[in-house]
């Protein structure tokens, strides 16, 4: 497929350059620049609902913080010098298959003497608004936040979502590969683990782990002349948000609730079609939010259902069949490759002792920053198609 | 206020010339923040540009607010990222949803390790607050906050989150 005449530039915006701009950064030089940008093009702010950027060194859901726009389509290239280009193919690309209506693509490099030399992480608003407050290593602190407010307006208690540690640690038994393999563990040893971050115990946080994954994606029609059984991509989107909870409207829905019912609709599928998840798990909250924002289970009701449902791969419902990243292991990037990768085994049929029946149609998501960029796949076997 | 805070202070990485008046502001023990004359909105953390309708500029002027909010969320750290808040631990990293509309991060002062250790849940979510100053450092003084009493306002957390698809017919 391609793009030719599908896609347009319909306005620019540029600063002048100069050796150095006292008074600004470089996240204030952006927003003038898109400002500029929609003005030319005649739209609103409001109506932008993608966005690319640099990715290393402004990051999407940074960027998506600082304009105050919640795009539906977000990413950041990590092209360096060919990163404007790229982004540009991007937003091509997305546009013409529905993933946005208006893709802003800004980057900049603000130069003030006033603004000290970057050093760790970078120009970084926690630096000054949040680090004196004693923070968590990572992203402990925000996801126990989101735990926290749900619990309050829910309802959902530790207790229920002790279970998501359990079911997935019992997949891991079936699972060579898992670190926790050979190390199963009861609901009492999740619920009585010490506190890492209130609501967060230590058994609800993933262990960081060395390892790999890879996948090979190919053509439905050189898929289908090939020996496995394919695993078909049947639909895909991603959604942004901010970078912290001081932005979010509210802390327990994650950009989820906007990225799967896009892929949902691209597959033709509904949340009730769905016969297995592979959902990212660095922590028991943020996989049952994301479960409740795909329509999984309606929002607010994740507690009880992981009270009275068996998610393990003989159950109902199965989830993260491999053990997930809880009791799987998280190696960097790959731990969020790895749900697909589980997601593919199934539908293939070469999940060995962990193999599901009903394997025609999984629902997968990834998770970066802190629930500030999501995926959501809709991966299927030929049944599905 | 002495030499000994060995706790990390506000390392201004994004703009120092354009968030110094929120910290002159603290060092007087008053809470400003900006407000977008456009469109009326408070901001924070500080910006050059208004998140809700991209004015910049002149059109962004700093107020005086009014110190007062809720406990939106929060948590009990017990594994700081910083080793100097060790001694200190656990303590709430509490989200405070200001009467001005926007949430920043903070500590309690009124609620002790000890209290945490007992209880982790001891604080309500909703819990009314206000700001206290804390003089930290001769150059520093950090925003925190205490309880103080009032009923949470009534229905203001009653409704079910958004669910941008929720009575969409084709997925349910």
């Amino acid at each position: 497929m391609s793009f030719r005449g599908e896609a347009a530039i319909i306005g620019i915006g540029e600063l002048p350059s100069r050796r150095t701009i006292p008074g600004l950064s470089t996240a204030g030089l952006l927003a003038q620049a898109a400002r500029l940008a929609i003005e030319d093009a005649h739209i609103s702010k409001d109506d932008i609902d993608g966005l690319v950027t640099e990715g290393g060194s402004i990051f999407p859901g940074f960027a998506s913080e600082y304009l105050g726009i919640r795009p539906r389509f977000g990413t950041g290239t990590s092209m360096m010098g060919a990163s404007g280009a790229t982004a540009v193919l991007l937003a091509s690309m997305a546009v013409q298959n529905g993933l946005a209506n208006y893709v802003l693509v800004v980057m900049g490099q603000g130069r003030n003497p006033a603004i000290p030399e970057q050093g760790e992480g970078g120009a970084n608003p926690a630096t000054e608004f949040d680090f004196p407050y004693g923070p968590a290593a990572g992203a402990n602190s925000g996801y126990a936040q989101v735990y926290k407010r749900h619990m309050h307006r829910y309802g959902t208690t530790q207790e229920q979502l002790a279970h998501v540690a359990v079911n997935e640690r019992a997949n891991a038994q079936g699972n060579e590969n898992a670190v926790f393999n050979g190390q199963p563990i009861t609901y009492e040893d999740v619920i009585t683990s010490r506190y890492v971050n209130y609501p967060l115990r230590l058994l609800e946080c993933v262990m960081p782990c060395a390892g790999a994954a890879a996948v090979i994606v190919t053509t439905a029609e050189r898929a289908k002349a090939g020996l496995n059984k394919p695993a078909y991509m049947l639909g895909g989107a991603t959604a942004v948000d901010g970078l912290s909870g001081m932005m979010r409207p509210e802390l327990t829905v994650t950009p989820v609730a906007r990225s799967a019912p896009t892929a949902l609709a691209m597959s033709g599928y509904a949340p009730r079609d769905v016969q297995f998840a592979q959902f990212y798990d660095a922590y028991t909250i943020i996989h049952a939010v994301s479960l409740e924002d795909a329509g999984i289970v309606p929002k607010g009701e994740i507690g009880p259902f992981f009270a009275e449902t068996d998610t393990t791969y003989n159950g109902k419902f199965p989830i993260n069949t491999d053990g997930g990243q809880l009791s799987g292991g998280q190696p960097g990037s790959a731990g969020g490759l790895r749900h697909v990768v589980e997601a593919a085994r199934q539908i293939m049929g070469k999940a060995g002792v962990r193999q599901i029946e009903r394997n025609d149609l999984g629902l997968v998501n990834g998770n970066g920053g802190m629930a500030s960029v999501m995926c959501t796949l809709v991966l299927g076997s030929e049944n599905a198609l | 206020m002495t030499s000994e805070y060995r706790r990390p202070v506000p390392r201004p990485t994004m703009n120092p010339e354009l968030t110094a008046p929120f910290w002159a502001g603290t060092k007087r023990h008053e809470l400003w923040l900006q407000n977008c004359k456009p469109c009326s909105k408070f901001i924070f953390y500080p910006r050059e540009a208004c998140p809700e309708c991209w004015a910049h500029g002149d059109d962004l002027v700093w107020t005086r607010a009014s110190g007062m909010g809720r406990v939106h969320s929060y948590t009990v750290v017990y594994q700081p990222a910083h080793p100097a808040f060790g001694e200190f631990m656990p303590q709430a990293q509490v989200l405070i949803e200001l009467d001005e509309g926007v949430r920043m991060v903070g500590n309690m002062v009124d609620v002790t390790s000890e209290e945490f250790r007992a209880d982790p849940a001891v604080l309500p979510v909703n819990q009314r607050v206000e700001a206290v100053f804390e003089d930290v450092t001769p150059e520093w003084t950090l925003i925190k906050w205490r309880r103080v009493e009032e009923e949470p306002a009534p229905g203001s957390d009653s409704e079910p989150a958004e669910n941008p698809w929720a009575n969409d017919p084709r997925y349910n």
